[in-house]
Order: structure tokens, then C-alpha cells, then sequence
């Protein structure tokens, strides 16, 4: 089976003046399979929101390439976003559109048949429970409020793959759980989903395959039964310190467990 | 790359609708101007009548002081009944009475008085002298109309004493001077109107614009949303286009407000109008001039969204609108200088040649090629700015907060590579200011200066300030020996294309023979040994001026610009820093050889030798009688030839220049 998403020694070089070359991504390779959570799993600043912008197409690879469902980030981005749901804490909403409108505006805009966009917006926002306030604009919302909306226009025009970049990022408990189970039902339709976190729970819930990124580099890439084998410990946490912080990690076989 | 019309539709829908609902957006853009823009005109208006209205009517009052007081007496008194009788007459008169002051002048300065008479005599003959106050207008108004009714008075003494003695004077034996134009009312007022109809309508454009390119660009990216837009289908030139299209709608629309506001108010006689003003509006007229505004329109909406997509957040975005506001007005003054037609290479400045054309069409004038380039040039820098805005949006500085550099935390070279064009004004400002007190010193004076003060210790400040490693940012690496062959042969071939160079531009910017002269005498005075003029001259510019501009600023430019930016960017500032402007071009040119010369062989030295000789061969053009500027074309074909010879050896020997990429 091809898979949805595929980076190959994908390379992100800023060059800024002075530090000179910063390898932010440092030739990353890995797929991202329908019906699959592929969680990139690293500390602020290892490379996971530039990795995850390279796919999404809004910043450009120094090397190496990517495609998503077949097509290449470079030279064909238009295609790539269209197939594509990007959400991270930095993609904010319209403030002065309703919730209603703000789905219809990313559906159409995304290139989703005019013919079946009313009666899609009508399933999302039932979906999302979003209908109390379809009408109220968006800059009246709650932040709970916003965040359903917010995935409700990432899934707007039904994309096969989607990127969420630290998707938890200030939300409290509840909150969080929400969207941990609304990205587990997206993968039980059958999406494409990669998925960035620096919470060690949430990766280990979550993700089929996790890869320990940092530095720009993967460290490790496995399901986490095999990075715990392949480590000899039993939490994410450890095996991450393993990984990051060699001399630092606890002793194998079961550590603190 | 096509455009998606239907996604282009719905974006434009989509900023309409945001423009709409943000009410404070619609009040400033829209409400505001609407009310204020006629209130302010009526206001003034109905100020400037009620200030000429009690200036008419006012009581004026003035003291006759001076030796020759009373020798004058006669001459006022006749003024003031006659000025009496015209007042029972026309209420418009001036209404004037004498008084009397020990003190005029006080009286007049503390206001007490309108004006004094002050009388002399001299020769024999009084000679009234009016004082007034200049800075009140009641006091300046009342002196020069009691001016002119003094002279009115002795006109009429004059034409009785000559009457008197038997010589009249009719009103006839004078000839009637009168002018005529054969240009109708309208073309008249047409002037007017055209004069100042393209900077009005810019500014309409330009102010009804800004607040909504403003928010669709820097506005997005402050809150966050562009990067949502950005991972949508839909392309970044889609994008543009889209605010574009809904920039250009909300400005047209505003300026048609405001224009239509403007000739209903007009229509009503609430402001009063030029004479032949309706005339002036001819429908044909009319809808070219709205067709050339088109283009002009699309001009000033991709300017402020370019602003727009360069500030990061709104603050910045109307932190830059002042220099675009500037430099769209400036050029509408095009149609106030006399005698500027389409016709001239006014005509490929966008802007300019449209206050140019409105001026000749309202005049009824016209040339229809001329305007259809008007429209093309216009309408291809609007293209030109859009396709700047897309880059723009392809900036990843501009686009991802987090990509945001910390260059100024960080200091050091990265932050010098951000002031070289600062440090370069402030040693241009200060050469300036001491060169005209160093004008008259001896040339050896100037020189040391100039170098050895100015130069060296801005390289030295540099050098420090930003803690360079000097053999990095002076580039002082040794080369292949090849280089300095490159050198010697480069270095008079350079020369020679310098002057070939300069006699082209001599075309464009004529010197005379005599300013030649002079400058090649002042650099070079009669009591100059040789050997100082070698040292001056060639040994120390060589040394100090490469390592200032070929050292440090190009260290810094190539660090922020393309290797062939930074080389014209140093050579223009060599250029300039030789003052003068003739010397621009030679100097500027000089300037880039030099830069390359540095770039490709990795090091500073080549340069030096390069400088030091040309100078040195400079030198001897006037010790040595070598005619260096009267050459045939032959020999600079030859020199050019020598000169890519030379670049040849240099880039088959090339050494990389620290910190550079290609």
C-alpha cells in the first residue's frame, strides 16, 4: 500500500545571518499510512513544527523531498493542500465570521463541490456539536468553543491526510481528551494523520508509531512496543531520555517501574 | 501558473465580508470622510469670508509721527476726505482715522495703533515711510491699502498741477494694455482642475485603501490567521490577487464617494466653484480620465498591500505607509511644472505621467499613443509590485513567527550586516560637513584626514563595535600568484574602461572641460613633490579605502544580499562617497571592479594593488602628459578585451571569500 505521506531526507536550512546555517530538520525520512497516527515526539525547538510546515507547504525544503498522497510539496503545493488539514495552535480563526460561516469559507475555499458544501457544513457542525452557537462570531466564543470549530474547518473539505502540530498546546484536561478522542475517530475513518507532541501520555494513547525526534534528527522510529523492547524500558519517558540523553537514562530493564 | 477564478471569487467575497463587518474600518474609511471632507471645506470657506468680511469693515486707526510731520499734513488730510467720500459710496472702503501717540512705534507694538506715517525729508523732499506690524494681518492689510490711497491721492495732485500748469492729461493719450487667450473657460479651469486632480484623487485612493490593505495582510498575520489561509488550496498569488482586487474595489469605491460627495456638494452651491468648472467636465474627458485612473488605482492598492506584506504586524504596516504616501504624492506633482508634456521621458514614470496626461486631456489635449503607454506603464509596475507581495508571502521571515530571526540579541557580525548602509550615511554626513571647512586646506590636510581620521577609524569602530575577527571581515588572506599578474594587467584596463565609461555617461550628464580642469588642479597642486603625490594619492587610498569598503562593508553585504547586490551596493557607495557628482559614475564604477576583484580572489590584497596602481597611473596622467582621456575607440576595445583577460586569470585562480555563498 503507498503511503498518504511520505518524507524522504527532508532538510530544513535557515540560513540566519550570523548563527549561520541552522539545521532545523536535519534529513528526516518516514510514511504516514491511512488509518494511522504517526506521532513525532520531541522538546521544544527539535523540529517538529518545521518538519510539519515543509508538508503542510508553508515553509520550503533546503533538501530532500516529501509528497502527500502522491504529490510532491515543491512542485505541486496547490494539490498537496488540497488534500491536506492543517491544525496547530498558531493557525488562529476569522474573528469577525460566525462558526457556520468560517466552515463553509475553508470548505469552499479548499475546493469542495458547491453542490454538497450546505449539506456538509450541516453534518460537521452537528458532528462537533457546534450548532448552540453556528451563528455567534467567532471573536465571541469560548476557547473550547474555538477549538471546535477550529477542527471542524481543518476537516472541512474531508481530507485524506491531517497534520496536527501540538495540537494540545494550552487546553486544559477535558479539553485535551476532547481533541485526543476526536484525532482517534479521524483515524478510525480511515485518515492519514501525523500528529506532534512534547506530552509523553499523550504520544503513548495516541500514536501508532512514534519517532523521537531531535535535534532535526530521528533518533528512533518504532511502534512502542518495539522501541520498548528495543530499549528494555517500559515508559515513553525513559525510552525518550534513552534516546536524547544517553548518558543520562536510568538503568534498562524496567528503570523505575 | 493559472488563476482559480472561482477560489479568487470567494476570497474576494471573503475579505468584503471581514471589511463590512470590522464597523471601525467602515466608519474611518467611509463615514468619516464623508462628513468631515465637506464640513471642512464649508468651514474654511465660511471662515475665509468671515475674516475678509471684518477686515472690510474694521476701524482702523494710525499716527503721523517725523520731522516732516507736518509738511504731510496736506497730502493726509486730502487722503481721508477723499476716503470719506468713497465710503458713502462703497461700504468696502477703508474706514481709517488719525490719532494721536507720544510713542508711535510702542503704541504700534503693543497694538494700540494699525499703522504709522512716518515722514522725513530728504534732499528736500518728504518721504513718507509706512511702518507696520508684519506679522498681524490687520496691521499689514490697513498700511497697504492706506499705501494705495496715498499714491491714489498724489496721482490725482499730479494731473491738477498739471492741468494747472496748462498740460492736461486725458484719460486717452495712455494706451490700454489687455490680454487675451484663445483658450475657452474650460481649458482654463480645466488647468486648474487637472493640476490637482490626480494628487486628490491619489490621496482618496491612498487613504480609502490603506486601512483595509492594512488589515488583510498585517492584520492576518497578527492574528494569526494567514498561516490558516495559508494551508488552504488556494495559491499565494490567488491570495494577493484576491486582497488585491478587494483593495482596489474599496478604494475606487471610497474616492467615487468622496468625488460624488464632493459635486453634490458642489452642485448645491455649498462650495463655491471655479468659473467654467462645469465646463471643464466633459463625459468624454471624463471616462478617459477614469480609465487611466484604473490602472493608477491598482498602482496604489498593490504599494500599500506590498507595505502591507512586509510588516509583520499592523504597527508596522502604518509605520510604513508614510514613505509610501510620500512617494506616491510626490510624482502627482508632475503636472505642476511648466512645460512638461507626454512627450518626454516623463511618460515612463508611473504616476507622474498620469498627472501629466489628466492635465493635457482636461486641457483638451489628446495624444492618444502617449496615453495608451501611460496606461501600459501603470498598469506593469502594479504587476511588478503584486508579484513583489506574492514573494512576499513566500518570505519565511514574513510568514512563520517562529522563523523570526533574534539578530539583534545575538550582536555581532549578523547585526553589522543590518548597519552598514547606517554606518555608510553617517561617514558620508560627516565627510560632507568637514569637507567645506576642509575645502580650502591643502590637498596632503584633506587626504590624511579623510583617511587616516575618518576612514581608518570607522574601520576601526566597526571592527570593535561589532567584535570582527579582522582577518575574516578585512578579508586578509593570501592569494595564487597568478592574481597579482591578473592585477597588473586589470588594473590599467580598468582604468581605461573607467574613462570610456565616464565619457558614455558624459552624454547623459555633460561635464564641462573648465570643471575638469579645476579638479585635476586642486588634486594636484604645482607644489606637490611626486613622491607626495604617490603617497596621498595612490599608497594611502589603496590601504585605507579598500580596507573600509572592500574590507569591512563588503564583509557585511555579502553576509544579507546576492554576491552581485552587494557589488553594486559597494561600488554606488564608493561612488557617492567621492562627493562630487561627476565623479559618480568613474568612481562608482571603480567601486565595483574592486568588489568583484575582492569576492572572487578571497582577499582584500588584490584590490589594494589594483587601487594603488590605478591611482598611481592617474597620477602620472598630469606629472607624465599621458593623454589618458583622448583615446581613439581602438584602444578601449583593446582595454576591454585586457580587462576580461585579466578576470579570466582572476576566476581561473579563485580562492573563496570568507562566509560567502553563491
Amino acid at each position: 500500500m503507498s503511503a498518504s505521506i511520505a518524507a524522504l531526507a527532508l532538510q530544513k536550512v535557515f540560513l540566519d545571518e550570523g548563527r549561520g546555517e541552522v539545521r532545523a530538520v536535519d534529513g528526516v525520512d518516514f510514511e504516514c499510512h491511512p488509518g494511522e497516527i504517526f506521532g513525532l515526539l520531541g522538546a521544544n525547538g527539535a523540529g517538529k513544527t518545521t518538519t510539519l510546515r515543509m508538508l503542510s507547504t508553508i515553509l520550503q525544503p533546503t533538501a530532500g523531498s516529501a509528497t502527500v498522497m502522491g504529490h510532491d510539496v515543491v512542485t505541486a503545493p496547490e494539490m498537496v493542500r488540497r488534500h491536506l488539514g492543517f491544525y496547530s495552535a498558531s493557525t488562529a480563526l476569522y474573528p469577525r465570521l460566525t462558526a457556520r460561516e468560517t466552515i463553509e469559507f475553508f470548505a469552499r475555499v479548499n475546493g469542495y463541490p458547491a453542490g454538497r458544501l450546505a449539506a456538509r457544513v450541516d453534518d460537521l457542525v452537528e458532528r462537533f456539536g457546534i450548532g448552540p452557537f453556528a451563528k455567534a462570531r467567532v471573536d465571541k466564543l469560548s476557547s473550547g468553543m474555538k477549538q471546535k470549530v477550529s477542527i471542524a474547518r481543518t476537516v472541512a473539505h474531508d481530507p485524506p491526510v491531517l497534520i496536527f502540530d501540538e495540537p494540545t498546546v494550552g487546553l486544559d484536561v477535558i479539553n485535551a481528551l476532547d481533541m485526543q478522542g476526536v484525532i482517534a475517530e479521524f483515524r478510525a475513518e480511515g485518515k492519514a494523520i501525523v500528529f506532534s507532541t512534547h506530552i509523553m501520555s499523550e504520544a503513548e494513547r495516541l500514536c501508532d508509531r512514534i519517532a523521537i525526534i531531535h535535534n532535526g534528527r530521528i533518533l528512533a522510529c518504532d511502534t512502542l512496543a518495539a522501541l520498548r523492547q528495543a530499549t528494555g524500558h517500559r515508559y515513553l519517558e525513559d525510552i525518550f531520555v534513552h534516546f536524547v540523553r544517553p548518558d543520562q537514562a536510568p538503568p534498562a530493564a524496567g528503570g523505575r517501574s | 501558473m493559472t488563476l482559480d477564478a472561482a477560489v479568487v471569487r470567494t476570497l474576494v467575497g471573503h475579505e468584503l465580508r471581514m471589511l463590512v463587518r470590522d464597523r471601525r474600518t467602515v466608519l474611518l474609511s467611509v463615514v468619516l470622510p464623508l462628513l468631515l471632507m465637506p464640513l471642512m471645506m464649508f468651514g474654511s470657506q465660511a471662515m475665509e469670508r468671515s475674516r475678509l468680511q471684518r477686515l472690510q469693515t474694521a476701524e482702523y486707526s494710525f499716527v503721523v509721527t517725523g520731522p516732516a510731520a507736518e509738511a504731510v499734513r496736506p497730502i493726509i488730510d486730502r487722503t481721508l476726505a477723499r476716503l470719506r467720500q468713497d465710503l458713502a459710496r462703497d461700504t468696502s472702503a477703508l474706514r481709517v482715522t488719525q490719532t494721536v501717540s507720544a510713542d508711535p512705534i510702542g503704541a504700534l507694538k503693543r497694538g494700540e495703533v494699525d499703522f504709522v506715517v512716518e515722514a522725513a525729508t530728504a534732499a528736500d523732499v518728504p518721504v513718507v515711510t509706512i511702518v507696520k506690524r508684519g506679522d498681524t494681518e490687520r496691521s499689514s492689510r490697513s498700511a497697504s491699502r492706506w499705501r494705495e490711497a496715498l499714491r491714489e491721492t498724489r496721482r490725482e495732485d499730479r494731473a491738477r498741477l498739471l492741468a494747472d500748469a496748462g498740460l492736461p492729461v486725458s484719460v486717452t493719450d495712455v494706451a490700454i494694455v489687455k490680454d487675451a487667450s484663445v483658450a475657452t473657460e474650460g481649458q482654463v479651469a480645466g488647468l486648474t482642475l487637472g493640476r490637482l486632480l490626480t494628487m486628490m484623487l491619489l490621496m482618496f485612493l491612498l487613504t480609502g485603501g490603506s486601512s483595509m490593505a492594512t488589515d488583510s495582510l498585517a492584520g492576518e498575520k497578527e492574528r494569526g490567521t494567514l498561516e490558516t489561509l495559508l494551508t488552504t488550496a488556494a495559491g499565494r498569488t490567488e491570495i494577493v490577487t484576491a486582497k488585491l482586487l478587494a483593495v482596489v474595489i474599496v478604494a475606487l469605491t471610497t474616492t467615487l464617494i468622496q468625488v460624488g460627495n464632493l459635486l453634490v456638494y458642489v452642485g448645491f452651491k455649498i462650495i463655491p466653484a471655479g468659473a467654467g468648472f462645469s465646463a471643464a467636465i466633459h463625459p468624454a474627458a471624463t471616462a478617459l480620465v477614469l480609465v487611466l485612473f484604473l490602472p493608477l488605482a491598482a498602482l496604489a492598492a498593490s504599494g500599500l498591500l506590498l507595505v502591507s506584506g512586509h510588516a509583520r504586524t499592523y504597527k508596522e504596516a502604518q509605520f510604513l505607509f508614510l514613505p509610501v504616501f510620500l512617494c506616491g504624492m510626490v510624482p502627482s506633482l508632475a503636472a505642476f511644472l511648466p512645460g512638461l508634456t507626454l512627450r518626454s521621458a516623463i511618460v515612463a514614470v508611473p504616476v507622474a505621467n498620469v498627472a501629466v496626461a489628466v492635465k493635457e486631456i482636461l486641457t483638451g489635449r489628446f495624444d492618444w499613443p502617449m496615453l495608451a503607454v501611460v496606461f501600459v506603464v501603470n498598469a506593469a509596475a502594479a504587476a511588478w509590485l503584486v508579484r513583489l507581495t506574492v514573494r512576499a508571502l513566500s518570505t519565511e521571515r514574513l510568514i512563520a513567527p517562529t522563523a523570526t530571526d533574534n539578530v539583534a540579541a545575538l550582536g555581532g557580525a549578523p547585526l553589522f550586516s543590518r548597519h552598514v548602509f547606517g554606518w555608510f550615511a553617517a561617514l558620508w554626513a560627516v565627510l560632507i560637513v568637514t569637507s567645506s571647512y576642509l575645502g580650502e586646506a591643502h590637498v596632503r590636510v584633506q587626504v590624511s584626514f579623510n583617511l587616516l581620521v575618518l576612514f581608518a577609524g570607522t574601520v576601526a569602530l566597526i571592527l570593535f563595535r561589532y567584535r570582527l575577527a579582522p582577518r575574516d571581515a578585512l578579508a586578509l588572506c593570501p592569494v595564487k600568484p597568478a592574481v597579482w599578474l591578473a592585477v597588473l594587467i586589470g588594473a590599467p584596463a580598468g582604468l581605461l574602461t573607467g574613462i570610456g565609461v565616464f565619457r558614455l555617461a558624459a552624454f547623459v550628464f555633460p561635464v564641462s572641460p573648465r570643471m575638469l580642469e579645476a579638479f585635476s588642479k586642486a588634486l594636484l597642486p604645482a607644489d606637490f613633490p611626486l613622491w607626495q603625490a604617490v603617497v596621498f594619492v595612490a599608497v594611502l587610498p589603496g590601504i585605507v579605502e579598500e580596507l573600509l569598503f572592500r574590507g569591512v562593508f563588503l564583509h557585511g553585504l555579502v553576509r544579507r544580499f546576492h554576491p552581485i547586490a552587494a557589488v553594486a551596493a559597494v561600488g554606488v557607495m564608493f561612488g557617492l562617497m567621492h562627493v562630487s557628482l561627476f565623479r559618480l559614475v568613474p568612481t562608482g564604477y571603480l567601486g565595483m571592479l574592486l568588489a568583484g576583484v575582492t569576492l572572487v580572489t578571497g582577499s582584500v590584497f588584490p584590490a589594494m594593488l589594483w587601487h594603488f596602481l590605478n591611482n598611481l597611473l592617474g597620477v602620472s596622467s598630469s606629472a607624465l602628459d599621458i593623454p589618458w582621456g583622448s583615446f581613439g575607440p581602438d584602444v578601449y576595445g583593446a582595454a576591454v578585451a585586457a580587462l576580461a583577460l585579466a578576470g579570466w586569470i582572476l576566476w581561473r585562480n579563485r580562492t573563496p571569500y570568507p562566509g560567502l555563498r553563491w
